[in-house]
């Protein structure tokens, strides 16, 4: 039995129970949506999603009707555009564990599924007594992916982050930001979305390593853990070489550490964007070729025989100086402008792009259908980004929606779990759905 | 219980692009064969290096990416080069590549051409933009990508004059790495079913581009365009920074959630305890709609959170936050995590035998506490060549005098 309007996908068959919130959780079964798995997104009654509401309603795109029901509080059946990521192609029930009846349901839809994913603090499984030993008893092929900054085993394990606190509790927020600065850290939550499709990750090879052994698979993610493994090489050199990050020169800003090449940095170029920040250019030059090359487009030939700039080492080590004359010769200069000069004859040279160029500019990721157009019953038309890997044989749909708040409750009471429209409403009555 | 990818041969061709891939199928139990160029994969050459004497068997880089792995030193420029590479795809289970695209179809190791001879084959290309798309030709590194991205554009600090900031530690090709080796999971899982591999084609641009959280959907749906801020997410206006400064000088990310009312109190209390409480001591803030308010439209709250943080250490802040159950986690260096418990009771720190420095180096484990799918580090990363002559004999038939030609006319090493 397949959920309604799932697309056809080789995941046709395979059932995910997702308790997930926030952002970190949702991604691991939205990375499984586009293949035609079917995702059971559960919401406690009367308490939507947060990112149903994304904070405000969304100009132009059914504003007043959302206005009104932020004021009424009335049942929310439209969306936030994070939303239409986060959960996009998943089905949505609403479910009161806290009701033993609730809880004899999650029991049936975990006998009749392959995983469950949740992304709560550390005991909140434990405290519905849906031990990993108890859920192997109701099902004992279940793929179980938790995920929490600390992760569950530990004297840490029910401590809470959010993206960003996991991020500076694993070093991946030092590491970014200019020498002798506060860090800059992330201006987004890294691991939210990357740390997502890390849990993702987890949650297909789960399913995978039980299709292959038939036996049930706990994978206990802990997004600090898996941003320390992003980092891997700093670990390295602080246990082999004894050298910490504690240093003057560290973070090196957009300069470049390992491996030690200049110019590497980002260049000030004409022009401001609507939020009146300077525009800005990423230049890299990795061999003496491309060195050679820049040179000639910038019209400097003498940096070439210059002890200062002749050789790479010799560039590292006078590259402030280097950058000074690098952003001279940017600073009048368009953004793209430079990045098509400097392309063209192989000097590594980009755009620093914000929303607005990816979306509306760049030609590559229009190429790759990056922006799909999505219909939705509630909103009409819209556009989301997509799920970026192409399969071959067997791609993703990357046309799918979000559900609508409690839009699936009679195929999975009814049809899945057999009840009756009778029993339905009356569980209804009583808050358990 | 076998690990997750046991029973797999993965053939991949070194690139630090692509490395990551490789390495956690390997510390998943895959048989992962790096063919590199008989002078050692550039990757080998990007330091740090042990004592900082660069050679390409002592890159702790090379070393991170590559546990576990065999070198398979190859010139697959030349004739002899690509014949044993096509053999070995002939039988493996996965083909990890980042050649421009166009590169291996010129000496018939296109995907079309391989699966026909191993239709069972999962080829995985990722590559900076892309099999297809007029950028195809960018020549690009790690920083680029986050600029072009998306990352650097929403990543710096409170000031319009200020350059944007990308990470460190190459998390662009970090993140694409992750997104491929989910596809290359799900392409495994598929061909449980049918039998068959595909190509797989990610692109590292394309996942930057859709990892900016809210940026593109702000700009989609509410046509507004982001300020970069100082330990905050970029967003259309200024807003407090999370990130306060704590009285040993470090800092903690720090938020002002929807406390409850038993956070609060002990918040309060902890306030009292350092004299820095001030208006939040007075009966209204008790009252949680009030304080909903006020943290939506004033400053009351995250001045007096801020004035406690710069009465504790860090870790303190981290601590005690904990304790009364609020998401604070101060801003740690990567190696200051070595000291912690919580990460040794978890196993986290995995030793991995070095003999080249005559002692066991501990590495992180990798992203799961999972019993059944074990991803954990093995063994240390190949020496350049260090499997060449084993896998041209065992796995390809070769005899010593055909290898001996290999080596002496530099087709391998």
């Amino acid at each position: 039995m397949t959920g309604p309007g799932l697309p056809p996908g080789f995941l046709n068959g395979v059932r995910i129970i997702d308790f997930s919130w926030y952002a970190v959780g949702p991604w691991g079964p939205r990375m499984l949506a586009p293949y035609g798995a079917e995702i059971i997104h559960i919401e406690p009654p009367h308490q939507p999603d947060d990112h149903r509401f994304d904070f405000r309603p969304a100009r132009g795109i059914n504003a007043k009707d959302q206005k009104v029901w932020a004021e009424e509080g009335s049942p929310p059946f439209y969306t936030g555009p994070y939303w239409n990521q986060l959960h996009n192609g998943k089905l949505a029930i609403c479910l009161n564990t806290r009701h033993p009846e609730g809880m004899r349901l999650l029991h049936e839809l975990i006998k009749k599924s392959d995983a469950l994913v949740e992304n709560f603090s550390g005991n909140v499984l434990d405290s519905w007594d849906l031990t990993w030993e108890n859920l192997l008893k109701l099902n004992p092929a279940l793929t179980y992916l938790s995920t929490a900054g600390f992760g569950h085993k530990g004297p840490w394990g029910g401590f809470r982050t959010f993206g960003p606190s996991a991020q500076a509790g694993s070093g991946l927020t030092y590491t970014s930001g200019l020498p002798g600065r506060e860090p800059a850290g992330w201006g987004y939550s890294h691991m939210d979305i990357a740390g997502g499709w890390i849990g993702g990750l987890g949650l297909i090879m789960g399913l995978l390593q039980a299709k292959r052994t038939g036996k049930g698979v706990r994978v206990d993610y802990a997004v600090t853990e898996a941003a320390m493994a992003l980092l891997g090489p700093y670990f390295l050199d602080f246990q082999v070489n004894g050298r910490g990050t504690d240093r003057p020169d560290f973070p090196p800003g957009n300069h470049s550490e390992w491996p030690g090449v200049a110019p590497h940095n980002t260049y000030r170029c004409a022009g401001i964007d609507r939020q009146g920040q300077d525009w800005w250019v990423f230049i890299a030059a990795e061999t003496q070729e491309q060195f050679e090359a820049l040179c000639d487009v910038m019209n400097k030939p003498e940096l070439l025989t210059d002890p200062r700039f002749a050789t790479n080492e010799a560039r590292v080590k006078n590259q402030d100086v280097l950058d000074e004359i690098i952003s001279t010769w940017t600073a009048p200069r368009r953004r793209y402008e430079v990045q098509d000069v400097l392309q063209s004859v192989g000097v590594i040279a980009v755009a620093v792009q914000g929303a607005e160029d990816r979306v509306d500019y760049d030609p590559q990721l229009r190429h790759r259908e990056i922006y799909p157009v999505i219909q939705h019953p509630e909103i009409g038309e819209f556009e989301i980004e997509a799920f970026p890997p192409k399969m071959s044989r067997t791609p993703a749909n990357n046309h799918l929606r979000s559900p609508l708040i409690r839009e699936h409750t009679d195929y999975v009471f009814g049809e899945l779990l057999g009840m009756s429209e009778k029993e339905i409403g009356e569980y209804r009555e009583q808050g358990i759905i | 219980m076998p690990k997750v990818f046991e029973g797999y041969t993965v053939i991949e061709l070194a690139d630090r692009r692509n490395q990551f891939v490789g390495k956690v199928m390997a510390d998943s139990g895959a048989r992962v064969i790096q063919i590199e160029p008989v002078t050692g994969s550039d990757a080998r050459f990007t330091g740090p290096f042990v004592n900082d004497q660069r050679d390409p068997d002592r890159c702790l880089d090379y070393w991170w990416f590559n546990t576990g792995k065999e070198s398979l030193a190859l010139d697959i420029t030349r004739l002899p080069g690509q014949d044993l590479l096509r053999r070995l795809l002939a039988t493996a289970d996965v083909f990890v590549e980042s050649t421009k695209p166009g590169t291996l179809a010129a000496s018939g190791m296109d995907f079309a051409t391989l699966s026909k001879a191993n239709p069972k084959l999962v080829y995985a290309s990722l590559t900076d933009f892309g099999q297809d798309g007029p950028l195809v030709d960018y020549v690009m590194n790690d920083a680029a990508h986050l600029a072009f991205g998306g990352q650097m554009g929403s990543t710096g600090y409170s000031e319009p004059k200020t350059t944007p900031i990308g990470g460190q530690g190459r998390q662009a090709f970090n993140m694409a790495s992750v997104m491929m080796l989910h596809t290359i999971t799900a392409a495994l899982f598929e061909r449980e079913m049918s039998g068959l591999g595909q190509h797989l084609d990610v692109s590292i641009h394309d996942c930057c581009a859709v990892c900016t959280e809210r940026a593109v959907s702000y700009w989609m749906w509410y046509d507004e365009p982001f300020l970069r801020q100082t330990g905050q997410h970029a967003a259309p206006t200024y807003r407090t920074s999370n990130q306060m400064q704590a009285a040993d000088g470090r800092y903690a990310i720090v938020t002002t959630p929807r406390f409850n009312q038993n956070s609060w109190v002990k918040m309060i209390d902890w306030m009292k305890e350092k004299g820095v409480a001030g208006e939040l001591e007075e009966p209204q803030w008790m009252d949680e709609f009030y304080r909903a308010e006020q943290v939506r439209h004033g400053t009351a709250v995250a001045d007096g959170i801020k004035r406690l943080i710069a009465t504790e250490t860090a870790e303190q802040v981290f601590l005690r936050g904990q304790g009364m159950g609020l998401p604070w986690v101060d801003i740690r260096r990567p190696e200051e995590n070595l000291q912690y418990d919580h990460y040794k009771e978890r196993g986290f720190w995995v030793d991995v035998q070095h003999d080249e420095i005559g002692k066991p180096v501990p590495y992180p484990k990798g992203f799961f506490l999972s019993d059944e799918l074990n991803m954990r580090p093995e063994r240390r990363a190949p020496h350049l060549g260090e499997h060449t002559r084993s896998i041209l004999q065992r796995d390809l038939g070769l005899s010593t005098d055909q290898i001996e030609i290999l080596t002496t006319t530099g087709v391998a090493r």
